[in-house]
């Protein structure tokens, strides 16, 4: 295990910068996830810390060491792929110890480590088998167990689960949790999808357009994120964000059609604003209590009802953890949590306060 | 009946392509089949059928051994000079895609590959020549004794396997050219994150990966290195200057046969062992090239 330490490391093609000075820190045995939107410059990354592209300018260290120009099969990582890149025309154990049999390890020690391994990840009937003969879900067990089998210092996944169905995408992040729980490696993970973020990092680094946005746990940034971009990524349904001017009682913000929402604490500011608040923390109110919308569409679940409404001309969704009886078209009306809210400038979607 | 309906258009719209694959290919098989077990003089309307007697008279007759132990010899010296120097070339030219001379590496490959036969082994002949060839002077330079390279026996067998190789080669790198573009990214960045060094990714990822390719490209070389004739024909000419003479192959004794003994039938014969021939050579190229784990 070693810790990583990325400092002001770019990437730059030609004239085109990709990565824009990201300096990240993760620490020994942690499970960082990099996360945001397609070419945001994840996957990039953890390229470079691979050996799999350049490093244009900055520094990435493994343990202390900087390997800006040390070989990938000298930097002591292992790494799963998107697409497993399984060696097709070699068997489950020859795929999971073909790193073993290259440093030239004795047939029988690597047989036992690709044994051990293969009873941790359930394969162990599987290993004459072929890649094409497995499910998804083993293949990417097998992946795994090819990085497990070198006991790297450090763990990087790119996208892993992205080609699993939904049930199996669950199944295989509780997998990946224990796994880790279990060997502690320092994990490096890339994913689009902020849920396994959430669920899976120890801490979150949202990246776009190359720079990081904000490193934190998962749930600091869901309840504190810096600025609009990560507030609505983070979090599924993602958080309302709706344009207003600051009340002068600097308790509440009008969104227009004379409606006002709460907020609490204070904020050195003034005029234009965006106003934040989770699906979740808007309830359903009888009579006039709370702010006026019109359903647009409703959305039962079962064990709780989104509700997409309008006030004005923004659109707002509510996410009510009860059956309401609820039709598209009615006017509704929602009280916000003033606690929950957020602010952020309207100019450069930064938090306030 | 949708159904009827679409296979009726499948079947009229395969049909013209079916009947000149049968006018073209098939006909003439099924007619070398029937005229071997005939004889025939070219010009007589008789044809009297006879059984195996031409089959039986091949395997007695000195000349279509010495002509098939030569094709066999020059097939498989094709074949093993040309697959993995093709394979290495095809590596050499893909993994320096980036430099600019790339399109220039690919053409000089691909160029013989496309030149007449007859001027190509002209100048190979040229080459080989023991007074006059650049060959020998080469040789020379470095104190090497000149060798008689287009009279020797063995020698000549092997100038024969330089030059059909030399063609064979622009084919076969363009296929692996292919193959290895087709060659998933990922799996050679794995194998460099697993330590493989650029020979062990070309020995345990490249090679097995385009095991298809491989099975393709010797067919194909397999298949028209024993159809070796024009190459022969220029290059080994013997003492007298008989063009051919020197290293005899099977398509020379079979024009022989037919055209000059007028035994077209015996010609037949000939075509049909060396059809066979080949065609258990490509069963066993499939055989032990068949992926592992398909089956």
């Amino acid at each position: 295990m070693a810790s990583v330490d990325i400092q002001d490391v770019r990437k730059s093609y030609g004239q085109l910068e990709t990565i824009k000075g990201v300096s990240v820190d993760v620490p020994d045995g942690a499970f960082v996830v990099l996360v945001g939107p397609s070419g945001c410059g994840k996957s990039t990354l953890l390229r470079m810390i691979a050996g799999l592209e350049d490093i244009s300018g900055g520094t990435i260290s493994i343990g202390g060491r900087v390997i800006n120009d040390v070989e990938p099969k000298h930097r002591d990582i292992a790494m799963v792929f998107q697409n497993y890149a399984l060696y097709p025309h070699m068997t489950i154990a020859e795929n999971m110890g073909f790193s073993l049999r290259l440093a030239r390890r004795p047939k029988d020690e690597v047989d036992k480590r690709v044994r051990e391994v293969a009873a941790i990840l359930g394969l162990a009937d599987y290993l004459d088998r072929y890649p094409r003969q497995l499910s998804g879900g083993q293949r990417q067990r097998v992946a795994m167990g090819r990085a497990i089998v070198r006991s790297p210092q450090v763990f990087l996944f790119d996208e892993p689960l992205s080609n699993l169905d939904a049930k199996l995408r669950v199944q295989m992040r509780a997998e990946l949790k224990d796994i880790h729980a279990r060997l502690k490696t320092t994990t490096i993970y890339v994913t689009h999808d902020q849920i396994e973020a959430m669920t899976m990092a120890d801490r979150i680094v949202v990246m776009r357009d190359g720079i990081v946005e904000q490193v934190g746990a998962p749930l600091d940034l869901y309840d504190r994120p810096n600025n609009t971009f990560v507030a609505s990524f983070i979090g599924s349904p993602a958080m309302n964000l709706l344009d207003g001017a600051l009340c002068e009682d600097m308790r509440s913000v009008s969104v227009g059609n004379g409606m006002r929402l709460p907020f609490a604490g204070s904020v050195p500011a003034s005029g234009r604003v965006t106003y934040g608040i989770r699906p979740e923390h808007l309830h359903l109110v009888q009579g006039t209590d709370g702010f006026e919308a019109v359903a647009t569409s409703v959305e039962p679940t079962g064990s709780e009802t989104f509700i997409q409404a309008r006030i004005g001309e923004q659109a707002i969704a509510a996410q009510i953890r009860d059956r309401v009886a609820v039709r598209t078209g009615d006017v509704i009306h929602l009280r916000a949590m003033a606690d929950k809210a957020h602010l952020f400038d309207a100019e450069t979607g930064r938090r306030l306060g | 009946m949708l159904q009827r309906k679409r296979w009726r258009f499948a079947i009229l719209a395969i049909l013209p392509t079916l009947a000149i694959f049968a006018w073209v290919r098939m006909y003439p098989i099924a007619e070398t089949l029937r005229l071997s077990l005939h004889e025939w003089n070219i010009l007589s309307k008789n044809k009297p059928f006879i059984g195996l007697a031409n089959f039986r008279e091949l395997f007695q007759d000195q000349l279509f051994l010495t002509a098939l132990v030569n094709t066999s010899i020059i097939a498989f010296g094709v074949l093993i000079v040309t697959i993995p120097t093709a394979l290495v070339i095809a590596a050499l030219i893909h993994h320096r895609t980036r430099s600019r001379f790339a399109g220039f590496y690919e053409t000089s490959v691909f160029i013989p590959h496309v030149v007449s036969l007859v001027p190509a082994a002209m100048a190979w002949k040229w080459i080989f020549d023991a007074k006059l060839g650049p060959l020998n002077a080469l040789l020379q330079m470095f104190g090497i004794p000149a060798q008689a390279w287009l009279f020797d026996p063995v020698l000549s067998v092997i100038c024969i396997i330089v030059l059909c190789s030399w063609q064979a080669l622009g084919y076969a790198v363009l296929i692996y050219l292919v193959g290895f573009k087709n060659l998933p990214v990922s799996l050679f960045e794995a194998a460099k994150l697993d330590g493989a060094s650029g020979i062990q990714r070309f020995w345990h990822v490249s090679v097995p990966l385009l095991k298809p390719i491989t099975l393709y490209v010797s067919v194909v070389t397999l298949i028209s290195a024993f159809n070796v004739y024009a190459q022969a024909f220029v290059l080994a000419s013997d003492s007298q200057g008989a063009p051919g003479r020197q290293v005899r192959v099977l398509v020379l004794d079979m024009l022989e046969n037919s055209f000059r003994n007028y035994r077209v039938g015996y010609a037949a014969s000939e075509a049909v062992v060396l059809l066979a021939i080949v065609l258990v050579l490509t069963l066993i190229q499939f055989g032990l090239l068949r992926e592992k784990g398909r089956s």
